[in-house]
């Protein structure tokens, strides 16, 4: 330290300023390892389930549903607990609803925020703005709700055949509870989410080079695309990120529709797989909260929480490592 | 004294009143006491509530249809002061007392589409362990087509008793939708001319858009049920923490399983009951 700074300044002193940014940096550490902890206590009341399975957990064998029968009685009868778990029926219906919706609305979010920033009239972006942000803040059970009533009997009458059903009647019924009611009604309770963000990554492209480009003769749909869209790629990525930590931990409205099964919907069994009924991991914690008594349904079902915990971990890490290339050309999102 | 029959019934009428009525409404206004149990029981639970405000006008009651064990379990961590249950007790069931309420019965119901009107046990046990998945191998039902199986995650009480009683401790095939409560069984049914389902007498009574079977010839009725002919007659069961129970829990629990008026409501909502007064009280009451 200078002699001449404790001259000036005399005996340094804590202001105001820089009291609020110490708070406000014990309360950013705080969140931390509130985080930790939370991931730690998850962990915790996980590792027998995954002790007494091995890798197994993850892999497929006997019903689930028996499985977790099986785990809650013996917690119930007090006898010895019970812990054989094989996962992969909703590990497979996870993927297969939040996939199948994301990959859905991404394609059509991408077009409405194309449209919406680019191409439609003033008047319709001021109609079409507010009800898309109204459509991201719907509650999901109102969704489920409309998908019981509407979609499911739709489907069972419209879609499924008679020959179909008695086809998978030794597995499984198939009367409208289902991947695709699932798949439907999720895409249009995360498409909103992700066209507001795709739309904010479009707007703030630089109309420099937009126009750039249009006074090169280019037309405008060809403009938009490879550039306005190519700059916000980053903007797409993080709406697809958060659109599908929502996708991967909606659980009310796809109990309500998706049919509650543990089944893994097989692909061999061709167009009948889209109306197989599915159980995500979100559901099954729905489903099974209530036997959180039974130590070893509660070690289950942490399980199950602590891969989703993990995997939407990994997908916010693998939505930044995505977009750290993209940087360079790219808007900030 | 037979002249003042009616005069000395509502004095004594008004006595009781007075007396169940004092202890909860002596110094406090309003009472809220939460129970919490079987979807299955919530039809009946919901007019004796109505009923019991003419005996204690200051208590209200909230009732969370969260199924049966969940109900118990309630009781156990003191979140509910009485559980409703369709099943006997456990063994993990432990300080709670379960008492014996009234007779209820798990109806068999179909679309009323289907033209069957009887079923042996044994053939829905075949339904539900997927032995049996189409309608034409069922006689009498007028369809051919794929049944569509309904009923209950393992966590309800019901499916405990329909698990016990009909598959004799099997379990359903995977073929079986299940449904979170007895209520969206008996929706499931209604619109679903294949469909099969257990949902309880309530939710399928007359005009519930569902049609009940006979099982081995019995109707699922009052009459079949009180003489447990029906197969699936079956107990509600009043759960109560067995140390420091709710004194106006107890009271209610007493009051639907031994009083007059809620025998008669009990009867008027479809089920049976069975330790209820069957005479209008008169000098004294059991109570």
């Amino acid at each position: 330290m200078e002699p001449e700074a404790h001259h000036t300044q005399g005996p340094r002193r804590i202001g105001p300023d820089q009291r609020a940014e110490l708070l406000l940096g014990a309360l950013a550490c705080a969140v931390l390892l509130f985080v930790a902890l939370f991931v730690a206590f998850v962990v915790r009341e996980a590792w027998p389930s995954f002790a007494a399975n091995g890798l197994h957990w993850f892999s497929s064998g006997g019903s689930v549903d028996k499985q977790i029968q099986a785990i809650f009685t013996s917690g119930q009868q007090l006898a010895e607990p019970v812990y054989t778990f094989h996962a992969w029926p909703m590990i497979w219906g996870t993927l297969l609803v939040t996939g199948g919706a994301v990959l859905l609305s991404f394609i059509s979010a991408l077009f409405v925020a194309v449209f919406v920033v680019e191409f439609a009239p003033e008047w319709m972006r001021r109609i079409l703005e507010p009800i898309i942000r109204l459509l991201a803040s719907v509650p999901s059970v109102i969704f489920g709700l409309v998908g019981v009533l509407v979609l499911v009997p739709f489907i069972r009458a419209h879609v499924i055949t008679e020959s179909a059903r008695s086809h998978v009647a030794y597995i499984v019924s198939l009367n409208g509870y289902s991947l695709l009611a699932g798949v439907l009604i999720l895409s249009l309770m995360i498409a909103p989410l992700m066209i507001a963000v795709f739309a904010d990554g479009l707007r703030s492209v630089p109309r420099g080079w937009l126009e750039g480009a249009l006074g090169l003769g280019i037309n405008r749909w060809r403009t938009f695309w490879k550039i306005g869209v190519r700059t916000a790629r980053p903007a797409l990525v993080a709406g697809t990120v958060l659109a599908t930590a929502r996708g991967l931990g909606e659980a009310v409205m796809l109990a309500m529709v998706s049919g509650g099964a543990g089944f893994a919907p097989n692909p061999a069994d061709g167009w009948t797989f889209f109306v197989e009924p599915v159980r995500p991991f979100a559901v099954t914690i729905l489903q099974t909260s209530e036997e959180l008594t039974a130590p070893p349904m509660r070690h289950t079902i942490f399980a199950i929480a602590s891969v989703l915990l993990l995997s939407a971990m990994f997908l916010s890490f693998a939505g930044w490592a995505a977009k750290q290339p993209m940087k360079k050309y790219g808007v900030r999102a | 004294m037979h002249v003042k029959h009616t005069r000395l019934a509502a004095a004594v009428a008004t006595a009781l009143v007075a007396l169940f009525a004092l202890p909860a409404g002596a110094g406090a206004a309003k009472v809220t006491v939460l129970g919490s149990g079987s979807s299955a029981i919530q039809p009946y639970l919901e007019v004796l509530f109505k009923g019991y405000k003419k005996v204690e006008p200051n208590v209200n009651f909230v009732y969370n249809a969260n199924n049966g064990n969940a109900g118990v379990k309630d009781v156990q961590a003191g979140r509910s002061a009485f559980a409703l249950q369709t099943r006997p007790p456990v063994p993990s069931d432990t300080g709670t007392t379960y008492t014996k309420l009234f007779l209820d019965g798990l109806c068999i119901a179909v679309n009323p589409a289907n033209k069957l009107t009887n079923l042996p046990i044994s053939t829905v046990k075949d339904i539900y362990t997927t032995n049996t998945t189409d309608w034409s191998g069922v006689p009498g039902s007028g369809l051919s087509t794929t049944i569509s199986v309904f009923g209950r995650f393992p966590t309800a009480g019901l499916y405990t008793f329909f698990q016990s009683a009909v598959l004799g401790g099997a379990s359903p095939g995977t073929n079986v939708t299940p449904l979170d409560k007895d209520g969206e069984v008996a929706v499931a049914v209604k619109g679903n001319a294949n469909a099969i389902g257990y949902v309880g007498l309530a939710n399928s009574r007359p005009g519930s858009g569902v049609k009940r079977l006979n099982l081995n010839g019995q109707p699922c009725q009052a009459s079949a049920i009180k003489t447990l002919k029906y197969p699936l007659s079956r107990y509600a069961w009043f759960v109560l923490p067995t140390n420091n129970p709710s004194r106006i829990a107890q009271r209610f629990g007493d009051w639907i399983r031994a009083s007059y008026d809620a025998g008669v409501i009990v009867d008027k909502a479809g089920a049976v009951p069975i330790y209820n007064a069957t005479k209008k009280p008169k000098a004294k009451k059991k109570k």
